[in-house]
């Protein structure tokens, strides 16, 4: 017998808000830093392999491009550090109210940006 | 307890765990993306990063595959395919971190 299991309703027919915006987010950048963390492993691994193999992936994260892509996994990892931690905070029963869930959504937003220049200052010795 | 319930909980915890793991990476990773082959090579060979990479790929490859198994339970309708995709993404969640692991504690 074939399984008639409901499907989420597309995205389309929603009305946008913030929460909206966040969660989505929250998804998309969850794709990109698992897709970055395989290349991670890849560029981890290729070090055992010596110093030959290293010289190609060395010249693109020192490039324009390279830096581009640390700053942006830098906000993507900020984004999804600041969801998980409201996500934690509504499973445990808090921030359902309409103007909370805008207030802490905003928070994600904005706080990610802030959050990316942070860290990156910090990694980069800065602070 | 069935098994969505379990799916939660696991989900739950692995995020707890990941949160400062997330932070530790992401601040080393800026650290020594555009550095050398032996600076890059010395931090990986770290018994302290070696530990806290290997915990962190482990724990990342196991939310994102409890996470995308979520996803592809709202969106794939097709029992077959949703099947295939789970396996593949499980396959993937044990292997790509294992053989990290592997070739970083064999890296000197």
């Amino acid at each position: 017998m074939e399984n008639k299991s409901p499907l989420s309703p597309h995205i389309q027919i929603y009305r946008w808000h913030i929460s909206s915006l966040v969660s989505i987010s929250h998804r998309v950048t969850g794709i990109i830093n698992i897709i970055a963390i395989t290349l991670i492993c890849i560029w981890a691994s290729l070090l055992f392999f010596g110093e030959v193999n290293y010289v190609m992936i060395n010249f693109v994260l020192n490039s324009f491009l390279g830096k581009f892509i640390a700053l942006g996994l830098t906000w993507s990892f900020s984004f999804q550090i600041l969801s998980e931690i409201r996500h934690l905070i509504m499973d445990m029963g808090y921030g359902f109210e309409l103007q909370t869930t805008r207030i802490t959504g905003l928070v994600v937003i904005f706080g990610s940006i802030l959050l990316t220049i942070v860290i990156y200052l910090l990694g980069k010795n800065l602070i | 307890m069935n098994l969505a319930t379990k799916k939660w909980i696991f989900l739950k915890i692995s995020s707890i765990v990941l949160l400062p793991l997330m932070l530790w990476f992401i601040v080393n990773f800026i650290a020594i993306y555009d550095s050398s082959y032996l600076e890059v090579v010395e931090f990986f060979t770290n018994s302290k990063s070696k530990f806290l990479f290997s915990l962190f790929i482990i724990f990342a490859y196991f939310f994102s595959a409890l996470s995308i198994s979520e996803v592809f339970e709202d969106y794939i309708e097709d029992d077959k395919i949703k099947y295939v995709a789970n396996r593949v993404l499980f396959i993937s969640a044990i292997t790509i971190p294992l053989l990290t692991i592997i070739f970083l504690f064999n890296l000197n």
